[in-house]
């Protein structure tokens, strides 16, 4: 028989033998590591330490989540103590007047034939304080706790000897205008109550002039105060360092404390 | 040799059936086992034909795929019944296939020895 004849068909048949054997074996191995023909005792082995890995991360999920939790709480307390930080800041600078500042409230209108000395402007302005006044100023000079009313005299002046009152050691000039932010009508009244300070200046023929205002802005400080030796003063923490503990004066209480509002 | 072009071949087609991106479903899995035992029998009764020099290109092909494609139906047509002929094809495949394994080492020995008197011979003479 001729040999190169019977070469084709034999390769023919072994090429599509040799596709079938290598799909066939594919298939095999695939079905070998699949889990249905797995030996029982493998199987148990991978679920145990499948389900030891489960419980490691089981665990490591509540310890993120924990972590998480812990994080936001302290970002949240952060915020809160941000903007609780924030508010305080402007009151103090409210009350510092740092800050200029608008609101209802009266003028008190002082001319100059008015016989007027400083300490009837420190009267009114501890009456006003006294009547709920939230903000003064005196012909534009913000009055706080560093501010200083007082006289001066001035012998180098042109008409010669004069004496005149100062604002944050300005000198005052005529009319003296007083801004107060406040409630119109009660500051009205704690000036005008009968044996109050208007009568008082009304003695000595002074009629300063009293308006309600609705809108009244009040400058800020020209130049605010700095501060550069004073510290908080904690008693609790000085207990700890020293000395055992000394009788805090009765009447001296943290101002930073008690100025903060919680 | 004549027998390196058709191994040359088996070995070209498993390659090809290694590099083919077709994946058998797993169902057919089982009819194909028994189509490939099938066709190696086909494949080892042409070995033996080619000894006995009664070998016929025609009928090995055909007798390849018919029986390969015979034997995967009657597998499944034994599923659908509920008779594993499976098993019987397995069977018979297999009692054939050593049967014409046994034929082939049988005549390759015969052949072998016949060469070696025949070699005796010529240097004898």
């Amino acid at each position: 028989m001729n040999k190169a004849r019977r070469q084709i068909p034999i390769t023919i048949v072994l090429l599509c033998l040799g596709i079938m054997l290598s799909l066939q074996f594919q298939a095999q191995t695939r079905i070998a590591s699949d889990l249905t023909y797995q030996r029982s005792d493998t199987l148990i082995a991978m679920v145990r330490g499948l389900s030891e890995k489960r419980q490691k991360l089981a665990l490591e999920i509540i310890d993120l989540s924990n972590q998480l939790r812990s994080q936001m709480e302290s970002s949240r307390d952060e915020k809160k103590l941000l903007e609780g930080i924030h508010l305080e800041m402007e009151k103090l600078r409210i009350v510092n007047g740092t800050t200029a500042l608008k609101g209802p409230g009266i003028m008190i209108i002082i001319e100059e034939h008015m016989p007027i000395i400083y300490t009837d402007l420190l009267n009114i302005i501890n009456e006003l304080w006294n009547a709920g006044a939230e903000a003064i100023s005196i012909n534009e000079h913000r009055i706080t706790s560093h501010s200083t009313i007082s006289v001066a005299e001035d012998a180098y002046s042109k008409d010669g000897y004069s004496i005149f009152m100062t604002v944050n050691h300005e000198k005052l000039t005529y009319p003296i205008i007083i801004k107060t932010i406040g409630e119109p009508n009660n500051l009205e009244k704690g000036l005008t109550l009968p044996g109050g300070i208007m009568d008082n200046l009304a003695l000595f023929n002074a009629y300063p002039e009293i308006e309600k205002v609705d809108k009244l802005e009040i400058p800020a400080l020209e130049k605010p105060t700095t501060y550069y030796f004073m510290t908080e003063y904690k008693p609790s923490e000085e207990n700890k360092e020293s000395t055992p503990p000394t009788t805090n004066p009765p009447g001296i209480t943290n101002p930073l404390k008690t100025a903060i509002p919680r | 040799m004549w027998f390196l072009v058709p191994i040359l071949g088996l070995i070209i087609g498993t390659f090809l059936g290694s590099n083919i991106s077709f994946q058998l479903p797993p169902i057919y899995i089982k009819y194909m086992s028994i189509a490939v035992l099938a066709s190696l029998d086909s494949v080892f009764g042409g070995i033996k034909a080619i000894f006995e020099d009664t070998f016929d290109g025609t009928i090995l092909l055909t007798g390849f795929f018919t029986n390969a494609l015979l034997a995967a139906l009657l597998a499944y047509l034994g599923d659908r019944l509920g008779v594993d002929l499976y098993y019987a094809a397995v069977f018979a495949f297999g009692v054939r296939i050593f049967q014409n394994l046994a034929t082939i080492r049988h005549h390759t020995l015969t052949n072998y020895r016949q060469r070696k008197q025949r070699n005796r011979g010529v240097k004898n003479e």
